[in-house]
């Protein structure tokens, strides 16, 4: 039986927002964050689909599908085209923009403007949920995507990215390119792509989020109104497929050549425990684990200091921490003159937070620095929107970030220490300079 | 609608520009110290911020200045060197959340400007000269800064076609230096040089964000004393006329798995001139948006390129033109290209195209009101271009621009240089 359809409205008093969420049969969730003095209206559509979604269950018969590397990304591309042609060149019509992108979770559609916002968004709907694939266009397509995929094969910080995420994961999708290879878009037809459609672009497996200067009900009641026409049944649940991923890393290290002016470095530790995480406890672990990190590389702290006098790294050294529901990793990375001496020092600098503790002070201070960055990110209605849409996919809120930050403690984060800075599970990437003739 | 900016003149001479924003969660401090692009000085000039951010009388060392920045609940400092025509900047800019989400309004912004002030106005000097081991780092750094542009293949062969094409003018010149101007830079010859430009060269404060005029006016005072000259130097201007002789051919060879092709343009249209929003709209028709001819043509009909864009670099009178590209596909893509610009002088524009980026160019005029960033640098523009455009103005400027006028500006422009960066089993084109 289908739910009701429903409103809600949430006020986050340190934020100063007031959020409108509404459910829409048959299963939409949008989410209007109302912006006042804006000139941008925003609104992004995303499907719960990427490129980590390459095996799935067909409902009901028990079969499974296993797609080439690259379709979600291809699909992405080729939902802007229709019978009538172009689709940006409609929202173009109205002085707005529109683009697209796929992750390895999920994909995203969206548009810009400060002018015919209900125009736009309806655009936006409609071509979104009518897709058109023909063989003459995904044949075009094959030949745009290559040009992409050899633009990234060129970006030496794509390319020791993979390699890290090869090296850390055996068996799991996120070690795929997300656009795939020459080779695996090659295999996509119309067909396939009309499969892939009809299983991840049913409302109920999708959200939209809408941000600006803008009244919510007026929204609510366009959106209902646009899907109300399209008949849609009730679909079943999605059952992703993974292949077993083994806790130990595929290789310790990978290195190859490129034209850069010093070597790239990227050091992985893989977290298999966070699979067993998701919604609050999994933006917790996330959030906990980023402190973590900061204590030990942040640029106040001793460790970025030394290697930065030292000359191993430069102002863009970074460590970041990454959860998603089937994976999760941490990555430490940037350019280097010597990456073996990095490594040493990276090591011996996680060895001895373990052994000496955290300090408190440092944690408070990163704690504090934490929910002010995040306090300034919304003046981005972009970053809102597309981390609202990401994190509600892994079934948590983005904007319970500063309530759930409030809630760490120290010992919370010297246990995620030892559990996911754990050297067994480490793997390193390195891209050395290729000799070069002048 | 948006408040006006308020500019006033600090005792010291510094030109305080407050623009008033209560939609923002931020307060954006940004200085700016303007001098001339020039072969000799821009080395020393990009040296500068980050020795400066290095150490101060106040923060002595990063770590320190980093908790600081940090206990200011995460402010984001960055002092850097930009580029604009052929002028020079040496920027620092600070931004922090607005202390009303924590109940310290004012307090917030006097740590804020404190920071800014100490790093500009009172460096870390010993000896009569900055910090030995901090300029010898910052060099290192700045060294690998300059040799890493090579990483980024787009940004590295935009760069080159600049170059080779104003070889012989001052906006040749990499605004992060050459690598033989490091040596010969001292602890003690970079002070003197940043002494002589804060002391007579125009320095200017953008602050953006809900507040008062007059207290961020009485707070700036405080917190930005040093002693500064009485008469500000007056910087040249940008030379922005050139008329090519003949089209240069310049290539690059490397291992790569995908070609770049850039062709750099003169428009001979200045930021002052009449024609400048004629020259904008040409160049949003031609390659500035998904629906432009390039896009169109070297994308979506040809299928030979995954990006094909133009963009002016408004402050110099340049267009560049640029694509990934099999590097096969030369002679193929440069064709198509070359045919757009002879469509557009021919007044071969589509009522859909010509209209379509007007109000594409519109949105992003209005966009630029969001973000305090973008609000600056259209100050900033005025300043350094000569012509100061409000936002309405740029609107009213580009509804009224017709074909006639991009026609016009078209009928100016040259195809100057054309760079290709390639790998060794690319073609040999004919050199044209």
């Amino acid at each position: 039986m289908p739910a009701e359809n429903s409103k809600k409205i949430r006020e986050f008093a340190e934020l100063q927002e007031t959020l409108y969420s509404y459910r829409i049969d048959p299963g939409l969730q949008l989410y209007v964050l109302p912006k006042a003095g804006y000139e941008n209206k925003y609104a992004a559509f995303s499907t719960n689909f990427g490129s980590i979604d390459n095996h799935f269950q067909v409902d009901g018969s028990g079969e499974t599908v296993k797609l080439p590397e690259g379709v979600a990304h291809f699909l992405e591309h080729k939902l802007f085209e229709d019978e009538r042609g172009n689709v940006f060149d409609r929202f173009a019509a109205y002085g707005a923009s529109s683009n697209a992108f796929t992750t390895f979770t999920h994909t995203t559609y969206l548009f810009s403007t400060t002018d015919h916002f209900s125009e736009c968004l309806e655009l936006l709907l409609d071509f979104v949920q009518e897709p058109y694939f023909t063989d003459d266009s995904v044949s075009k397509e094959q030949g745009i995507i290559a040009q992409e995929i050899r633009m990234y094969e060129d970006n030496p910080g794509w390319r020791v990215f993979f390699d890290l995420l090869q090296s850390l994961y055996r068996n799991h999708p996120v070690r795929e390119d997300i656009a795939g290879t020459v080779e695996s878009i090659s295999r996509i037809t119309p067909d396939l792509l009309y499969r892939c459609y009809r299983r991840f672009y049913h409302p109920g497996n999708m959200a939209l989020f809408v941000v600006g200067d803008l009244d919510p009900d007026e929204i609510w009641r366009q959106v209902e109104a646009n899907l109300a026409r399209r008949n849609y049944q009730e679909s079943g649940e999605i059952i992703r497929l993974y292949p077993e991923e083994p806790e130990a890393v595929t290789r310790p290290r990978i290195s190859r050549e490129m034209v850069v002016s010093e070597p790239l470095f990227n050091l992985g530790f893989k977290d298999p425990a966070v699979t067993g995480f998701n919604g609050d406890a999994l933006l917790r672990r996330e959030s906990a684990a980023e402190i973590l990190l900061d204590i030990i590389f942040g640029p106040s702290e001793p460790l970025f200091n030394e290697l930065y006098e030292d000359a191993l790294i430069d102002d863009r050294f970074d460590a970041g921490y990454t959860a998603e529901l089937s994976y999760g990793y941490a990555l430490i990375g940037g350019t280097t003159r010597d990456p073996e001496r990095l490594y040493e020092r990276i090591m011996s600098a996680v060895e001895g937070a373990k052994q000496n503790g955290l300090s408190s002070e440092a944690f408070e201070r990163h704690r504090r620095d934490r929910l002010g960055r995040f306090m300034r990110r919304f003046n981005s209605l972009e970053f809102v929107a597309h981390n609202y849409l990401a994190y509600r996919f892994r079934g948590t809120d983005l904007f319970n970030y500063p309530a759930v930050l409030q809630q760490i403690g120290l010992a919370e984060i010297e246990a995620l220490l030892e559990e996911i800075l754990n050297p067994a599970r480490h793997a390193v990437s390195i891209i050395h300079p290729a000799a070069q003739e002048e | 609608m948006a408040q006006q900016s308020t500019v006033t003149r600090l005792p010291n001479g510094i030109r305080l520009t407050f623009i008033p924003a209560v939609k923002f969660k931020t307060i954006s401090i940004a200085l700016f110290i303007h001098q001339e692009l020039a072969a000799e000085t821009a080395g020393l000039t990009a040296l500068l911020p980050s020795v400066l951010e290095r150490g101060s009388r106040r923060y002595p060392d990063n770590l320190t200045l980093q908790r600081e920045l940090e206990n200011l609940y995460g402010a984001a400092m960055s002092a850097d060197v930009q580029k604009k025509g052929e002028r020079h900047l040496i920027s620092c800019s600070l931004e922090m959340m607005h202390g009303k989400y924590v109940g310290a309004d004012e307090e917030m912004l006097r740590r804020g400007l404190a920071i800014v002030g100490g790093v500009i106005g009172d460096p870390l000097v010993v000896n009569g000269g900055f910090k030995e081991d901090y300029v010898e780092q910052e060099k290192e750094q700045l060294a690998r800064i300059i040799k890493g542009l090579i990483n980024n293949k787009s940004l590295y062969a935009v760069e080159k076609c600049v170059q080779s094409m104003c070889a012989d003018e001052r906006f040749g010149v990499f605004k992060y230096g050459r690598l033989e101007d490091l040596a010969g830079i001292s602890p003690a010859s970079l002070w003197r040089y940043y002494r002589e430009i804060l002391f007579g060269n125009p320095v200017e404060l953008y602050i953006v964000g809900d507040l008062e005029a007059e207290r961020v006016e009485q707070i700036a005072r405080e917190m930005l004393h040093f002693s500064r000259g009485a008469q500000e130097k007056s910087l040249p201007e940008t030379a922005v006329y050139v008329e090519p002789a003949e089209t240069r051919f310049v290539q690059e060879r490397m291992p790569l798995s995908q070609a770049k092709l850039v062709l750099g343009y003169r428009t001979n249209i200045a930021y002052d001139d009449p024609l400048y929003f004629a020259l904008v709209l040409y160049s949003g028709i031609l390659g500035g948006f998904p629906h432009s001819k390039l896009f169109l043509n070297v994308r979506e009909k040809a299928s030979l390129a995954y990006y094909a864009y133009s963009r002016l670099a408004k402050h110099k009178g340049i267009m560049i033109v640029a694509a990934g590209i099999d590097g096969a596909d030369y002679e193929q893509a440069r064709e198509i290209i070359e045919r757009q610009v002879e469509e557009m002088a021919r007044g071969r524009i589509s009522d859909a195209e010509l209209e379509n980026s007007r109000v594409g160019l519109i949105n992003q005029l209005r966009l630029q009101e969001d973000s305090p960033y973008q609000q600056i640098n259209r100050h900033l523009d005025g300043e350094i271009g000569g012509r100061k455009y409000s936002p309405a103005e740029m609107i009213r400027a580009l509804e009224e621009t017709g074909r006639d006028e991009i026609v016009a500006a078209a009928e100016k422009i040259r195809l100057d240089t054309v760079y290709l960066l390639q790998n060794e089993e690319g073609v040999q084109p004919d050199a044209r």
